[in-house]
């Protein structure tokens, strides 16, 4: 039967399509039918419509001022989502912001509690777990959200953040961007390393002495790695496989972001 | 509550990632699309959660509002339902892997009119038009057909959530629909 030319059976179908109760078989029927007749199309178009009205007669009710605190809390994260460089360099600053407040309170609680002497030598090591909790938080408050992002502020012996870097798995690339005042000798590099919670520190390339620097890498070479590290070497870097040879300059925890 | 022009005019500004208009937008609408979010999960702290990640959504794909040529509080409610829905859609599948079982989920009822109003104040025509036929419809299948709209539930879900019999959840609907589609003709 062409349901088309039954308007009355058209508009119930339409309506119950909309409405959600239309389920199994008899939905997928009139789905295809939609497909192929604009006035079938058009019907569940206009019931739609009319149903979703239905949002616009809830009742009005004033959820908790924290609500916006937690989105206003998110929206750097939901920047960084965006594509354009613009909004990448906002959401690099808004996340460094995060990251210095996250770094300064666990410089504060350090030397608060007479940890400063221990705290110069395994810097790395605190500094790894000062984030622990921040990145529990976040992944708290974003796990939901598909879009996966790594981020980790590495910093120096003196907790001072150096590097920002930034991982987008959709264009497979990591961004590093130096928010020190480093600027390494014309004849030594900078070598971004995993340090993988087991086995070997690997690799992620070699920055070049830009204030700015575009690596390529895979998920899978940053996902589970929970610090990244930056070691000072000759001139072009070392291979992977022989680990870092020079001192590590800059660490951090990384961050998964999903937003 | 802002007119359609000003909230469209807001989240163009939203679109282009102005946060003082997100904040701006989640002042005029909050509270009404808070509504929305407690109907569908009936629960205080999770619509809460859902209010913040249907924020967070709006603020991403503000650009794609123009398209949609709804109006815009219609369209913010689309919003909060299908994240809402995706939040019931996770809960089952968390409870279905021995998560704690949600009470109101429990101690479903039909609730009556006091229990929820229909409130007009930022309706557009065609929810004004809705709100008149939905009117005319006796007050427990109104709330039935409100409630399957809301929470996406088929008959069969209705009548075991609300303990009633199946034949009777279908025949509500199915009255409740004839009605809405004569009264909404004459809208048309």
């Amino acid at each position: 039967m062409n349901i088309a030319q039954h308007p009355q059976l058209l508009d119930k179908l339409a309506a119950a399509h909309a409405l959600g109760t239309l389920r199994g078989g008899a939905r997928r029927r009139f789905e295809t039918m939609a497909r192929q007749s604009a006035t079938v199309r058009a019907a569940a178009l206009l019931w739609q419509e009319r149903m979703h009205a239905m949002t616009e007669l809830a009742p009005q009710i004033t959820p908790s001022p924290n609500v916006w605190k937690r989105i206003e809390n998110l929206l750097p994260s939901a920047l960084g989502a965006m594509p354009n460089a613009d909004s990448l360099q906002n959401a690099w600053q808004a996340s460094l912001a995060a990251l210095q407040k996250a770094l300064s309170r666990w410089r504060f609680a350090a030397f608060s509690g007479g940890l400063a002497a221990l705290a110069a030598v395994v810097v790395g090591v605190q500094t790894t777990r000062s984030l622990d909790g921040e990145v529990g938080r976040l992944q708290a408050q974003v796990a939901s959200a598909p879009q996966v992002q790594f981020v980790a502020v590495l910093s120096n012996d003196k907790a001072a953040a150096q590097v920002l870097v930034t991982f987008d798995p959709v264009s497979k690339r990591l961004s590093l961007q130096r928010v020190g005042g480093y600027q390494e000798a014309a004849d030594r590099s900078l070598q971004l390393w995993t340090l993988p919670p087991s086995g070997a520190p690997q690799s992620l390339g070699v920055l070049k002495p830009d204030k700015l620097v575009k690596l390529a890498a895979d998920a899978k070479q940053i996902q589970g790695v929970p610090t990244l590290a930056v070691s000072l070497e000759p001139l072009g870097g070392v291979p992977s496989a022989g680990g870092p040879t020079g001192p590590v300059l800059f660490t951090g925890a990384l961050i998964e972001r999903s937003l | 509550m802002l007119d359609d022009s000003e909230l469209m005019d807001l989240i163009s500004r939203v679109a282009a990632q102005d946060a003082l208009a997100l904040r701006a937008l989640y002042d005029a609408t909050s509270s009404k699309l808070y509504g929305v979010a407690m109907r569908v999960v009936g629960n205080k702290e999770h619509a809460e959660d859902v209010l913040q990640d249907a924020y967070l959504n709006i603020w991403r794909i503000a650009p794609d509002y123009r398209a949609s040529l709804s109006p815009p509080m219609a369209w913010m409610g689309v919003v909060v339902r299908s994240r809402a829905l995706d939040f019931l859609r996770r809960r089952k599948v968390e409870r279905s892997l021995g998560g704690p079982e949600l009470d109101e989920q429990l101690s479903q009822t039909i609730a009556g009119d006091a229990a929820n109003p229909m409130d007009t104040s930022s309706a557009s025509e065609q929810a004004w038009a809705l709100h008149e036929c939905l009117r005319k419809i006796d007050g427990p299948q109104r709330e039935v057909l409100t409630m399957a709209y809301f929470k996406d539930l088929s008959h069969g879900e209705l009548a075991q959530q609300l303990k009633m019999p199946l034949g009777t959840v279908k025949t509500w609907i199915r009255r409740s629909i004839e009605q809405l589609r004569g009264c909404m003709a004459r809208f048309a």
